[in-house]
């Protein structure tokens, strides 16, 4: 018998020993948000010990309000703002009138030196049986056109980075909100107690930080944890993926041992204070936190893969290599079940200047580690069931900035999503026709929300946390979920 | 058939609100499919885009789009007309024949099927409209007197506040649970005051204190105790939500919030009365003078509590970023002191509590009266930064400084002078130079071999710049024919450069003496006109000339008069102005005549809103006038004893923090969707005990600390988990999990390493940093000494470890953390260097203290747990300690180690009871 086994039925002895506690109120008090990810109910009920005390962990897996395709997500974020009309909307009219003004008149900007219409310097193709348009930027990804889902009328409200990042992860542009991946793990739960439900990959520091993974006012076991941030190597962060997760001074059996001594002092004193639930909560913490030393470092072996699929994710080479880690460990992450996954290509995407440089150096770090995930998802079956959306916080204008460079625009942007029960090989919306604004199925960032949440089985009107006396949602007083994406 | 029958219904209505069909026919056939086709793809009742629901009749009525009084002035034509600033809708203008029909329905007056009587354009209810109900809701109502109820154990009670605790447990059949034991009670009261665990001298005089003034005076000791405005002060900092950085976007560092901090921090240890507390917080800049002898630096400061909410710097939307920044200050100021949420009521009336639209609008002129930012128009907002010297005084140092810059001009410039003299004649034998440097047999009359040397080097150098690979690769014939070249071109752009620098003087000269306008910074070389010069003759270029080499290069008389010129600045600068502290603080702007915003709309003003009391509180002796932007006379209001809310409020926070839960639960929500109080007397009698005692923070503590209340033991009888679970009536002491701030000082402290330094910052800088440096993350208290409460909180970033024990987000009110038990803490109790390093320590004091390990053992448990271990906690942990010898091979040193960390890591430790 191991000396975790040994542990876990010392463990399930003490749990039919404990007296119920005074009411489940008292005791989900007591807990105060929850057990963490590792949750104490979670464990048990793993193990078989029935699932009387269930409801107390707030991270067990929850069944959708109705049934799903999507059971997670892979977020692929590019921060900076990729242009959509030099990506995935072309605009013929900007070829025709390159260097002329624009028809309309530039709604607010971030910047103030914007000049004529601006065509696009790449060449766009048609691919796949889709037939959908992409541009030279990403030929790699453009092989999988037919099981994306490009939408192209994106809106939100933010022209300054702060804001639209904010609004593009908890809704709001201004106030502090609970990010979309706290929200979807509150309402779903995750289905691996050993690692956390809403993991953010080289996260920004900057626009917000980490109030774009936080909680806010949910539960603290809901937040994001992040593994390294958007300014280390990956080669900083495989050493301690998660911080504290790692004991770098014993062995397992000697760590065991010093954790027997401690659980053994707080055993006899919890014996003399038989009414305080807390005291067993944390006694079960420091077990389950043993385990999840032991267990979660595995996940975040990507050097464990074969040659062929790191190659397949470009970590063979050097310009790919960091998105390629990040895509791959995606991928880890989402098969041991992890709910929300995000990956960030870092603050690269803002050419106010220099687009042709800026957006090819970008899109060649990312093309290959993208097409990678989507290729590599759907050869294991993932795809089906893991919904991938590739975004910017916004686009950027069909007008220029100074001489060669695009600002940025909310208005009307292009975001993709593959796999997850959303119509493979499909164009939807449209932006004007210089791309300026979204003018048809106009998907403002409430409604992608709303939809989002939807293709994981809830309803955005359903999933209210109550806060300071009002009912708090994702969407807000907002959000129309657009069925037209749906398979 | 069903469009008939919709027509019949719409004729109905329109009949019964005295539309004729005529005009409903006009607006069926004309409007409502230009609205729909135009408008409604976003201003449809779930978008409702800027607040604007153009899908019906009710939408467009609370708009306020349509001006019955002057139809043509109707906002619908204005911003489809494409004339003022908003254009609708954004794809372009309206067809002249949609615009004449959307002007013509305005003329008939806007009929829409199905609306009611035009209401006046306010959304704002009446105070008339409250109901009954929430008129009477508990925390509207005077504060009452309660005489302190009649008890039957009259033993027990030490204080009033016993009675009232005590009457409702008798009530209910229940016991006060026995008192703590002394010990217990010490470490309870010196964690609860100080943050801190008590010391073994302390423990040792106290347990020998016998007298029945020992508790007494132990309260008197902590209270007068510096350490403790840190922890009480960091209470209120939850409230303010403090942080040094704006959080939002950019998340500029504030980089004089820690003033404020310490501003409450010494607030607490001063014992400053509570009403001047939250005058000064509210209004302290109104409070100060002008004059040396008036100006009050401390409550400039104050104001801090305004200035210090996270804010986006950089949204473009300037009119939406000031109302945002307004409505975090409606917030706060209406959590803090009023527990209400006030914020709610920004887009509509309160939707549980009697708040109007209209008395959010009035505080909010209060703030849009008030200057938050020095340049608000910037394209990154920049902060209202004020000196902490009266205007005059801070003028003179602005003058002193331009002085100073002129003085250190006067330096610059003649050295200039020479330097260029020096230039001019370098470069007169720069071919010399470069040939010698490339042909060794070439001429070396009146050159520098040293110099040579370096040029020689420089240019076969592998990694030399791209301007030398011509002479470089040369054959050394065609040298001195290039080098010639290079000195012609380096003449010309060093007599280029001295045009530039003789347009600087002239610049300067201008620059009228005795003003305060410093003279323009001395202009930079432009390396691209030559390469050559910016190389060798800029910054530490072969022919520069470095301070050091002055004396050597320019001519005697030069020198010594540089060295006059030099003196003359350092006398200034050492007798001049050193500069004034400043402030992160708010200030008196000019009165705006706020507006009620429909829906929050900043661009569809409504009634007027001026400075008010919200209309529920308005019986209780509001201000007669408010002066400017009304924040004196708010703030006096505030603590005006007739005011039912702040004390109570606020005596209710103290409460919480010493029992772990208010007699208010929601400690900031006193409205219909927070908790009703468990002993809404004693609230009221601590509320009144509290003005009365002249708003005393301190003085109110004793009394709840000698209260046999605070003194019952976290354990009793089995009934009383029965009958109250949740311990709202106070049975017993509520055990209470560590915060962050205590765990982390207790370690420090324990271990001997807390820097017990007050004050100040650690932080440093202004502005922020780029978007993916490590700069953006808050400094990481596990590194550092000092209490918790002066590690700096980059708000956007902050520090995992708070993050992990609960610390909360620093971005909204928030007087009672929730605190938590997760498997992630106890990673970071058994994982983290921290701990390891803390119990290292430790353990190397223990094991100097004392030779025979009982005797460190003993040492260990009263330094951790503050009590002696049983004969058998001490048989247990010796043979721990030489099993992790034995066993596992570990040195004894780590052995100890190990057995402090264990005995941090227990519940024992971070549980208070």
């Amino acid at each position: 018998m191991s000396l975790s086994d040994q542990s876990l039925n010392a463990l399930r002895r003490l749990y039919h020993q404990e007296e119920k506690p005074a009411t489940r109120r008292a005791m989900l008090r007591a807990a105060g948000c929850g057990f963490g990810f590792m949750g104490l109910a979670g464990l048990l009920a793993q193990e078989a010990l029935g699932d009387t005390a269930a409801p107390v962990n707030p991270m067990a897996p929850k069944p959708p309000m109705f049934p799903a395709k999507a059971k997670r997500v892979i977020f692929l974020f590019m921060h900076g703002g990729p242009s959509s009309v030099d990506t995935f909307d072309p605009k013929a009219r900007l070829d025709t009138d390159n260097g002329k003004p624009s028809p309309i008149k530039a709604p607010l900007s971030f910047s103030k030196d914007l000049g004529m219409l601006m065509k696009s310097p790449w060449e766009f193709k048609n691919y796949g049986q889709s037939g959908i348009p992409v541009s030279s930027l990403f030929p790699n990804v453009a092989e999988c056109v037919d099981d994306m889902c490009v939408i192209r009328s994106l809106v939100g409200e933010g022209v300054d980075h702060g804001a639209a990042l904010l609004q593009s992860f908890t809704g709001s542009s201004t106030f502090i909100r609970p990010s979309m991946g706290s929200w979807v793990l509150y309402g779903l739960g995750t289905e691996n107690q050993n690692l956390p439900g809403f993991i953010t990959i080289k996260p920004a520091l900057s626009h917000g930080g980490s109030k774009n993974w936080a909680s806010a006012f949910l539960p603290g076991s809901y937040q994001g944890t992040a593994i390294g941030n958007a300014g280390m190597k990956v080669s900083d962060i495989q050493g301690e993926p998660i911080e504290y997760l790692l004991n770098k001074m014993y062995t397992p059996d000697e760590q065991r041992y010093e954790l027997d001594m401690l659980q053994n002092i707080n055993r006899k004193h919890a014996e003399l204070r038989k009414h305080d639930p807390q005291l067993e909560a944390r006694i079960q913490a420091f077990e389950l936190a043993f385990r999840m030393q032991a267990q979660a470092p595995e996940a975040f072996q990507v050097e464990k893969e074969s040659e062929a699929t790191k190659k397949l994710y470009g970590m063979d080479e050097e310009v790919t290599k960091d998105f390629g880690w990040q895509c791959l460990l995606a991928r880890r992450l989402a098969e041991r079940g992890v709910r929300y996954i995000q990956c960030t290509h870092s603050y690269k995407w803002d050419q106010h200047s220099d687009l042709v440089v800026g957006h090819t150096k970008n899109a060649k770090e990312v093309d290959k580690p993208i097409s990678g995930l989507l290729k590599d998802l759907k050869a294991r079956g993932l795809l089906e069931d893991t919904l991938v959306i590739w975004s910017g916080e916004f686009g950027r204008t069909p007008v220029s900035q100074g001489a060669n460079g695009r600002d940025h625009n909310p208005y009307g942007y292009t975001l993709w999503m593959a796999g997850g029960g959303v119509k493979p090989g499909f164009i939807y919306g449209a932006t004007d026709e210089i791309g300026y604004h979204a003018t048809e199925n106009r998907m403002h960032l409430h409604d992608f929300h709303a939809t989002v949440l939807h293709l994981l089985g809830m309803d955005h009107e359903k999933l209210t946390y109550k806060y300071n006396g009002r009912d708090f949602r994702l969407t807000d007083v907002a959000g129309n979920v657009h069925r037209g994406i749906m398979a | 058939m069903l469009s008939l029958r919709i027509l019949s219904l719409t004729l109905l209505a329109s009949a019964v609100f005295g539309q004729s069909p005529d005009q409903v026919e006009y607006f069926e056939k004309n409007v409502r499919p230009l609205l729909v086709k135009n408008c409604q793809g976003c201003h449809n009742a779930k978008l409702q885009s800027g607040g604007v629901d153009l899908s019906s009749a009710t939408g467009f009525q609370e708009a306020g789009l349509f001006k019955k009084d002057k139809p043509e002035a109707s906002r619908i034509l204005v911003v489809t007309s494409y004339e003022g600033s908003v254009k609708m809708p954004p794809m372009g203008k309206l067809k002249a024949d949609d615009l004449a029909k959307l002007a013509e329905w305005c003329k008939m007056g806007a009929p829409w099927p199905g609306a009611a009587e035009s209401k006046a354009t306010s959304t704002a209810a009446k105070p008339a409209d409250f109901t009954p109900e929430q008129k009477a809701f508990w925390a509207f109502q005077q504060r009452k007197d309660p005489a302190p109820p009649a008890v039957k154990n009259k033993a027990w009670v030490q204080n009033p506040i016993d009675q009232f605790i005590l009457a409702k447990l008798e009530e209910r059949g229940l016991k006060p649970a026995p008192k703590a034991d002394k010990l217990t009670l010490l470490r309870r009261a010196t964690l609860d005051l100080t943050g801190l665990p008590p010391t073994p001298d302390e423990i040792k005089a106290f347990e020998a204190d016998q007298s029945p003034q020992a508790y007494a005076k132990l309260i008197d000791r902590l209270l007068a105790s510096p350490r403790y405005g840190e922890r009480w002060g960091r209470h209120w900092l939850d409230v303010a939500r403090y942080a040094d950085s704006t959080g939002n976007d950019e998340d500029h560092r504030y980089p004089y919030a820690f003033r404020y901090r310490d501003y409450v921090i010494q607030a607490f240890n001063d014992d400053m009365p509570y009403s001047q507390f939250v005058r000064e917080q509210l209004a302290g800049d109104l409070m100060s003078g002008n004059t040396e002898d008036k100006f009050n630096k401390r409550a400039i400061t104050a104001t801090g509590f305004l200035a210090l909410g996270a804010k986006a710097l950089a949204q473009q939307d300037k009119k939406k970023m000031l109302y945002d920044v307004y409505d975090e200050q409606v917030d706060v100021v209406s959590k803090a002191f009023l527990g209400m949420t006030m914020a709610c009521a920004r887009c509509h009336n309160h939707k549980f509590d009697p708040i109007l639209t209209r008395d959010y609008y009035s505080l909010t002129g209060m703030f849009a009266s008030t200057k938050s930012f020095a340049k608000p128009d910037a394209f990154v907002s920049e902060m209202l930064l004020k000196p902490l010297v009266p205007e005059a005084k801070y003028k003179q140092y602005q003058k002193e400084q331009a002085h100073l810059k002129s003085l250190k001009f006067a330096v610059d410039e003649y050295a200039e002078q020479q330097v260029q003299a020096h230039s001019h004649e370098m470069a007169a034998k720069l071919a010399a130079y470069l040939t010698a440097a490339r042909d060794p047999k070439a001429s070396r009359e009146g050159l520098d071999e040293a110099i040579v040397k370096r040029l020689a080097g420089m240019i076969t150098n592998p990694k030399a710049k791209e301007h030398w690979a011509e002479l470089a690769k040369a054959s050394v014939e065609d040298v001195p024919k290039i080098a010639a070249k290079m000195q012609a071109d380096a003449e010309k752009a060093l007599k280029t450069w001295d045009t530039e620098l003789d347009k600087w003087r002239e610049k300067a000269r201008k620059v009228p003496a005795d003003s305060d306008m410093a003279p323009p910074e001395k202009p930079k070389f432009d390396a691209k006109k030559s390469p050559v010069v910016n190389e060798l003759f800029m910054g530490n270029g072969i022919f520069a000339v470095a301070e050091k080499q002055q004396e050597k290069i320019f001519p005697p008389a030069a020198f010594a008069k540089l060295g006059d010129l030099k003196k003359i600045y350092d006398d200034f600068k050492k007798q001049a102005m050193p500069e004034p502290d400043m402030a992160d603080a708010v200030e008196e702007d000019k009165p705006v005549h706020q507006k009620v915003l429909i829906r929050g709309d900043l661009n569809n003003p409504g009634e007027d809103a001026p400075v008010a009391v919200p209309a529920i509180l308005s019986s209780y002796n509001p201000p007669k006038q408010f002066q400017g932007s009304g924040r004196m006379e708010f703030a006096g209001w505030l603590v005006d004893p007739a005011n039912p809310l702040p004390s109570r409020v606020m005596v209710n926070r103290i409460w919480s923090w010493h029992f772990g839960e208010g007699i208010v639960r929601s400690v900031d929500n006193f409205g219909k969707t927070g908790e009703r109080p468990d002993n809404l007397e004693l609230l009221d009698y601590l509320a009144n005990r509290f003005i009365q005692n002249g708003w005393s923070v301190k003085q109110l503590t004793k009394a709840i600390m000698l209260s046999n209340t605070y003194q019952m033991a976290a354990e009793t009888e089995d009934k009383a988990y029965t009958v109250d679970p949740e311990n709202r009536m106070l049975s017993r002491f509520n055990r209470q999990r560590m915060s962050v701030e205590q765990l982390r000082d207790s370690m420090l402290f324990i271990s001997g390493k807390l820097d017990e330094t007050m004050g100040g910052t650690l932080q440093s800088g202004f502005g922020t940093d780029g978007e993916n440096s490590s700069g953006r993350l808050s400094m990481k208290p596990e590194a550092l000494t000092r209490r918790t409460v002066y590690v700096p909180l980059r708000r956007a970033n902050l520090p995992n470890m708070m993050n992990l024990f609960d610390f909360g987000d620093a971005t909204t009110v928030n007087g009672h953390r929730s605190l938590t038990n997760v498997a992630p803490q106890a990673l970071f109790m058994m994982n983290s260097g921290f701990v390891e390093q803390r119990s290292s320590e430790l353990a190397k004091t223990v094991f100097a203290a004392a030779s025979d390990p009982r005797e460190r053992i003993n040492q260990a448990f009263v330094r951790i747990l503050n009590r002696k271990p049983s004969g058998e906690e001490a048989d247990r942990a010796l043979t721990y300690i030489s099993n992790m010898q034995e066993r596992f091979k570990e040195p004894e040193a780590k052995a100890w180690q190990s057995f402090c960390q264990i005995l941090f890591s227990s519940n024992e430790f971070i549980y208070i009871e």
